[in-house]
């Protein structure tokens, strides 16, 4: 580790810090897509070992202090990790049940941080809602009744969180009076559309659900860069090899320009989600925080749809077909870019923020 | 000079404060937030009150007469000047000349033209580009050829900034015509005050004359005016510019012109309209990840890293942005969009004007595409 001039200690610590956890992370999820490729328009779209093995690695806890089990990380290492998770397209949905995680008491946080139990959050009633916007289901301390939309990974878990207009209810998804059904998404997933009629639930004392759906947007906008990023890489080493005319199309000025395009869009998507986990590490006011995660998340959107039209086109017609591993990308990105908040949705909220922050 | 030494162990909020109050105290302010580029006879007292303070050169090393701060430092002063609205100086000789001088310079030219730069005897401005030769600099064809102990000069300059204020002028000629274009330029300094050359000023779009265009026929210029290796001056000159990059991408015009559209739009009764808000928050988003990806490179510098070619992005991003939302006022300006003078006489209602002055911004220091040229065969790794 070598401390340079202008940097403390602490500073180039925890620099060491992120780059172990990013290095583990690519040793871990490898650059094979085959696995991803495999997963895809089957049963519950992830595969429950590899679950296991990454709770393992303690990435389920990476923001849940380490009293409780966690790695206590802020969230500089999070976006880190959540960046990788993207480049690598990981179908397992770690990100949303590291929200939930964020907001279970001691007793129901260990088996979920080892992998055995998936609590999966469920938050929104209608299309193009943020996380916090207010829950119509109704909660009576006892059963629940209502609907909750969107629910990703929603098929083989075991539980779920819900948001209420009176708090955060628990409920088994084997409980009766909980029905559910899916709807296939682009990236080989489903979205999960939960009914719950009188279903037996469990109250989660207070808890903090607006701080943890921060972490979880951020981690969304750093995984969205992430595979981003993994795809113009592999846009830019084929028009390093695709030949048209006698030489690579890379070399044709009118590609290289948006190419250049596309890299300043990573520029600053990057540049913003960071300084985003930088402002939520620094316990900015929590309006402060929000807004920052707006920000980041509606560049992250843009980069997103962005980078990945221009990829297909920059591939041409083997970008059209499903084997090209490209179409992965743009299939993820088609389910991610609205999956938290709109570009759109985030630019509203981000202004409206900015007048009381 | 005491004063720096001082400086460089403050920590940045107390250097901030220390230099935002002498500032104060001392900016002369007739020429506060001055509507166009002041020639020298206009910002004369300012140069020569950061003279006498010994802060004129913020970057030099401070055996050389400079301050030795530290790049974080130095945009902190960059910073505080913006923010009073202190006119920009003729300053090419502080942030182009003296860093390749005391880089390349010999002894008896560092000892020579240092000094006068930081007394205000010696006014410099740079000799780059031509009428042939613009984004392809290295195409330059002003000569210069040795006859006994003088080069004789030849050509023309362009679009050369405040040459008519200047009485010295570094540049970029021609030295061997046989070679690669890159491999026989000198990097040579002209007095111009001298038979030969002459100097006519350029009246811009914004009907200012802030460039010239510059002759020289049979200047003569000793011999050891040259600085560095003969036919080395490309390299020289190129060293120099990531530097500049990082400050034409600092922040301040766009967050200027930003700042200018919520006037327009107050002024034009937008402010509450839905289209014109949902514009507006994209500007702004665009504004602050702009500043987030400016900070990043400055935390490089802070961290003592070398900046890569991919600083050209910085110098993208902030012109463009600049320029987009100068579009924008003109889209929203009404017949105002034509007004050759701002509406109503107040500055700060000056959409034509703040139009015309984006437009070279994507254009000098390297239009945009040739930063794009740069960033695909320099980063991206393209074939070229």
């Amino acid at each position: 580790m070598r401390i340079e001039s202008g940097q403390t200690a602490a500073d180039a610590e925890r620099m060491e810090t992120i780059r172990m956890l990013r290095d583990s992370a690519i040793a871990f999820l490898g650059a094979d897509l085959g696995r991803v490729r495999r997963l895809r328009f089957q049963d519950t779209g992830f595969d429950r070992a590899t679950w296991r093995e990454m709770c393992g690695l303690g990435w389920l806890g990476v923001r849940i202090p380490e009293a409780q089990g966690g790695l206590g990380f802020g969230m500089q290492e999070y976006v880190a990790l959540a960046t990788e998770l993207g480049a690598a397209l990981v179908p397992e949905p770690l990100i949303l049940v590291g929200l939930s995680a964020r907001c279970l008491p001691d007793d129901e946080l260990l088996n979920v941080l080892s992998g055995e139990r998936i609590i999966l959050p469920a938050w929104q009633e209608v299309a193009n809602a943020l996380a916090d916007a207010p829950a119509h289901t109704t909660f009576d301390g006892r059963k629940l009744i209502g609907e909750k939309r969107f629910v990703m990974n929603a098929r083989g878990v075991d539980a779920y969180l819900v948001t209420t207009s009176s708090g955060l209810a628990l409920v088994e998804a084997t409980t009766q009076g909980v029905s559910l059904s899916t709807e296939k998404t682009q990236d080989g997933g489903h979205f999960g559309t939960l009914r719950f009629d009188g279903a037996v639930a469990k109250a989660i004392p207070v808890a903090p659900f607006d701080e943890a759906v921060a972490d979880a947007t951020l981690a969304s906008a750093a995984y969205l860069f992430g595979l981003s990023e993994r795809a113009f890489r592999l846009t830019i080493d084929y028009l390093k090899i695709r030949r048209q005319f006698g030489k690579p199309i890379g070399a044709f000025q009118a590609l290289q320009h948006r190419a250049v395009d596309l890299y300043l869009e990573l520029a600053l998507t990057r540049a913003s989600v960071e300084s985003a986990a930088t402002t939520i590490d620094a316990k900015a006011s929590i309006a402060q925080q929000q807004a920052a995660v707006s920000r980041a998340k509606a560049r992250a959107s843009r980069c997103g749809a962005l980078v990945c039209r221009e990829a297909i086109q920059m591939h041409g017609a083997i970008g059209y077909t499903d084997e090209a591993d490209i179409g992965l990308f743009l299939r993820k990105a088609m389910t991610l870019i609205n999956h938290f908040g709109s570009e759109r949705a985030h630019r509203a909220r981000y202004v409206a923020l900015m007048k009381v922050a | 000079m005491n004063t720096g030494d001082n400086l460089n162990e403050l920590d940045d909020a107390s250097f901030r404060a220390t230099v935002r109050d002498w500032i104060e105290k001392n900016y002369p302010p007739e020429i506060r937030n001055p509507p166009k580029r002041l020639h020298f006879a206009e910002n004369k007292s300012w140069y020569m009150a950061l003279s006498k303070k010994g802060w004129l050169a913020p970057g030099w090393p401070r055996e050389h007469g400079g301050m030795g701060l530290s790049a974080t430092k130095q945009l902190i002063m960059i910073e505080e000047f913006e923010r009073h609205g202190c006119a920009r100086l003729n300053d090419h000789g502080m942030t182009m000349l003296g860093p390749l001088l005391i880089r390349y310079g010999t002894d008896a030219q560092k000892a020579r033209f240092l000094p006068k730069i930081l007394s205000g005897d010696h006014i410099w401005c740079q000799g780059y580009s031509e009428p042939g030769a613009g984004s392809d600099l290295a195409g330059l064809s002003t000569e210069a050829v040795l006859d006994g102990e003088h080069w004789v000069v030849n050509g023309q300059k362009a679009w050369t900034t405040m040459a008519s204020d200047a009485n010295w002028m570094f540049m970029l000629v021609r030295t061997d015509k046989t070679v690669k274009k890159q491999e026989g330029i000198s990097f040579l300094l002209v007095p111009m005050d001298v038979p030969g050359v002459t100097v006519r000023p350029i009246l811009n779009l914004e009907r200012h004359d802030d460039f010239c265009e510059a002759f020289f026929d049979n200047v003569r210029v000793p011999r050891e005016n040259l600085v560095g290796v003969v036919n080395q001056g490309w390299t020289m000159a190129k060293t120099l510019l990531g530097f500049e990059r990082i400050f034409l991408g600092s922040p301040r015009q766009a967050a200027y012109a930003l700042s200018r559209l919520e006037v327009l739009a107050e002024h034009m009764g937008l402010a509450d309209d839905a289209v014109f808000r949902d514009r507006h928050a994209q500007f702004a988003l665009d504004l602050a990840d702009h500043n987030a990806l400016f900070a990043s490179f400055v935390a490089r510098l802070k961290r003592g890293q070398e900046l890569g070619a991919d600083v050209s992005l910085l110098k993208i991003s902030q012109s463009e942005l600049f320029r987009r939302i100068a579009d924008y006022m003109l889209e929203i300006a009404g017949e105002n969009a034509g007004l050759l003078e701002p509406i109503e006489g107040n500055r700060d209602l000056n959409p034509a004007g703040l139009f015309l002055q984006a437009r070279p911004s994507t254009i000098y220091g390297g239009s945009s595409e040739i930063q794009r040229n740069i960033i695909a065969k320099n980063v991206l790794d393209l074939p070229g």
